[in-house]
């Protein structure tokens, strides 16, 4: 049997983070989870994961931005798919689908808030290869 | 004959006419917001107003019944004076982001305010804030830019039968938004961007893939091949200022090649595909017993509406993908094959008079190894984008055709773009299929036209056929209902997600009225009277596909291929 994949979550919004968790848990990889950018750190430090799965504005309006980079300078094989939920109200006008966004964001994929879960799969699989 | 005064000119009256109908006829203009052609008035926009001789304040002329000897006035100051403070009004909390707007310069609300000479802001009113919705694959809102004219929600519920999007609390916090206030992604919209073509700001606009396109055109590593639909080439030129109803197939193929795609083909090619696997598919569904009556299932939209709506019917529907997807597949296998190109370096752009393609692409059913089988979807809107930013006007140019293998197509696949086509094109092939013989006279008037719901008996070699056609979901319910109440008379039904077909699609020029719906319809009809392949069965390019490739139609390629299951699916997912 293949060995079970590791999937780090990481999300501010307890209800969300659970939400991904399931969708992900009931694909058969093990999940991660941790509830913010410092958690997400740490977490970093201690597991490799497989992919990683992170929130976009947490702590801090970039918290997604920074996990993304430490993610990619600790383990550069590591997938990562970034989670966003654009807000202008917050006056951060940043659209992922723009190119100039996409050539400095180091993710892999961008998905908009809210996913479905089909899609989410769909990106997991295809980044795992599985 | 019963007459009205308009503006001292006489106007016949019609049984069961408004006041803003007989003056239409009469040819005098009155402006409108919330009036909708065809469905029944709102009266809520009063952009409408005229001053009616006896009748105290003044009168919304979409939604009051004309009479025998009214005196209507269209243009008195107060008439005039009253439009304008509604556009002062509605401008009072809208965004000033014109230049940067997706609607510049083809915007409802802007073009209101240069008519009533608005030149300065009269009410300074506070700024909705609502973050955009981007959520979705196909449509983007921005309901900071919504006027609350309520055509979405109206066109969403009585066109389409679907009520994806609704009004939200009321008075000054009202927005129109989706159940729960999630984003579009997880609602029960099905994308098909009707609401996007009724939108009168940039409120609702397709999700716009024309930077990425470039950006792959720019990337020489890699092969990039376009497809584009029947109904683009008799809808584009309107882009262009060229009369509805104007077919430049060739020039927005030589446009194509300009603008830097690698190969151009013609998803007409598929449509025929598509009538081979299909017909065959009905016919084995009737002979040798399967579930009856069988649906089309080339429009995404509809495809969605059924999983969610009706997923007891779902064994109904045709397994064939659609036109676009079964394109993409045999890009992304034969010809990636034959022309010795890894499947992951092509990037597969179609060009669609849908919205809903857009996310048909991204459907997981739809690719093989990780890879997609259609890369990026354009509407029509965005190619006329594309071909003005690299400075290419097809009405300049020599007309030139598809490439090869998959540039042949019969005029049949072409009628694919208006509804009824596809079960006009499956009939001329089904006539031959079962007889060995042709049909006398290929024309099926009665499939044709823009009525929602057309029905045909039809007996072909012994067998007693009953066909159906509807266009727009409202319509497909109707009879799902009756299917579901036990109506048996039908083994065949054409589905088609927008009224009149993919010429009145969610991703066409915007500003269309039913006239240049009409007049696109009848491109089609010309296009099909004046070609010299009139059906699917003898597209030499689809023959050689089958001898090469494919085998036979429902062999076992086209069944990984060319074929899926679609599954049901929860209303918030």
């Amino acid at each position: 049997m293949q060995e079970q994949k590791k999937i780090l979550v990481v999300d501010d919004d307890i209800d969300m983070l659970e939400q991904v968790a399931i969708i992900l848990k009931g694909e058969g990889y093990q999940v991660i989870q941790a509830q913010g950018q410092k958690e997400g750190e740490e977490a970093l430090l201690t597991t490799i994961p497989d992919l990683a799965v992170l929130d976009l504005m947490m702590e801090h309006m970039d918290s997604g931005f920074v996990l993304c980079h430490h993610v990619k300078r600790l383990y550069p094989d590591t997938p990562v798919i970034l989670l966003t939920a654009v807000k202008s109200a917050t006056g951060m006008d940043f659209n992922p689908q723009s190119s100039d966004a996409a050539s400095w964001v180091k993710a892999d994929v961008l998905l908009d808030k809210p996913v479905r879960p089909e899609q989410l799969k769909q990106e997991v699989r295809r980044l795992l290869k599985v | 004959m019963s007459t009205l005064e308009a503006n001292g000119q006489q106007l016949e009256v019609r049984k069961g006419d408004t006041i803003l109908q007989t003056l239409k006829r009469g040819g005098i203009h009155v402006p409108t917001i919330c009036h909708m052609e065809g469905l029944l008035p709102s009266g809520t926009c009063r952009m409408c107003v005229v001053e009616v001789e006896g009748m105290g304040g003044l009168i919304p002329s979409c939604s009051y019944p004309a009479a025998e000897g009214m005196k209507v006035r269209t243009s008195t100051p107060t008439v005039l004076k009253t439009r304008k403070a509604i556009v002062e009004l509605l401008l009072s909390n809208h965004p000033d982001d014109c230049l940067y707007c997706a609607r510049n310069g083809n915007c409802d609300l802007a073009n209101l305010a240069k008519e009533h000479g608005v030149r300065q802001r009269v009410f300074r009113g506070e700024r909705k804030r609502k973050e955009k919705d981007i959520s979705s694959p196909a449509i983007v809102r921005d309901p900071e830019k919504c006027i609350l004219c309520g055509k979405c929600v109206r066109v969403c519920e009585e066109v389409q039968g679907v009520s994806a999007i609704d009004f939200i609390n009321r008075g000054s916090k009202a927005f129109v938004g989706t159940a729960y206030d999630e984003g579009m992604n997880v609602s029960c919209c099905i994308n098909c961007g009707q609401c996007i073509l009724v939108c009168p700001t940039a409120a609702l606009t397709e999700k716009n893939y024309v930077a990425e396109v470039m950006r792959v055109l720019a990337d020489p590593g890699k092969t990039v091949v376009v497809q584009h639909a029947p109904a683009v080439s008799v809808s584009i030129a309107e882009e262009f200022g060229i009369k509805p109803g104007t077919d430049i197939d060739g020039q927005m193929v030589a446009a194509l090649r300009q603008v830097g795609f690698d190969k151009v083909f013609d998803t007409s090619f598929t449509a025929d595909l598509t009538i081979m696997e299909e017909g065959s598919e009905l016919i084995k569904r009737i002979t040798e017993g399967g579930a009856l009556p069988m649906f089309t299932s080339c429009s995404p939209g509809w495809i969605k509406f059924v999983e969610q709506f009706y997923p007891e019917l779902l064994p109904n529907v045709s397994t064939c993908k659609s036109p676009q997807q079964m394109m993409g597949a045999i890009i992304k296998s034969f010809y990636a094959k034959r022309a010795g190109i890894e499947p992951r370096d092509i990037v597969s752009v179609s060009i669609m008079p849908c919205t809903a393609k857009k996310f048909e692409c991204s459907r997981p059913e739809m690719g093989r190894d990780y890879v997609p089988d259609v890369d990026y979807v354009l509407t029509t809107r965005e190619l006329a984008e594309l071909f003005r930013i690299v400075g290419v006007n097809p009405a300049f140019l020599e007309p030139e055709g598809a490439d090869s293998p998959f540039g042949e197509r019969s005029s049949a696949g072409k009628l694919f773009g208006a509804s009824g086509g596809v079960m006009e094109a499956a009939l001329r092939s089904a006539v031959f299929l079962l007889t060995g013989e042709e049909m006398k006279d290929y024309k099926i008037q009665d499939l044709r036209g823009m009525k929602g719901c057309k029905e045909l008996r039809v007996q072909v070699a012994g067998l007693d056929l009953g066909a159906a056609v509807v266009s727009s979901l409202g319509q497909a319910r109707k009879l799902m209902e009756e299917i579901k109440g036990g109506r048996k008379d039908l083994q065949f039904i054409e589905v088609m997600t927008c009224p009149g077909g993919c010429i009145n699609g969610g991703g066409q020029p915007l500003g269309a009225n039913m006239e240049s719906v009409k007049a696109r319809m009848a491109a089609l009809y010309t296009i099909d009277r004046e070609d010299h392949l009139r059906v699917s069965h003898k597209n030499a390019e689809v023959q050689r596909l089958y001898q090469e490739f494919l085998g036979a139609p429902l062999g076992h390629l086209s069944h990984e291929l060319l074929h899926t299951h679609y599954h049901q699916r929860e209303v918030m997912q």
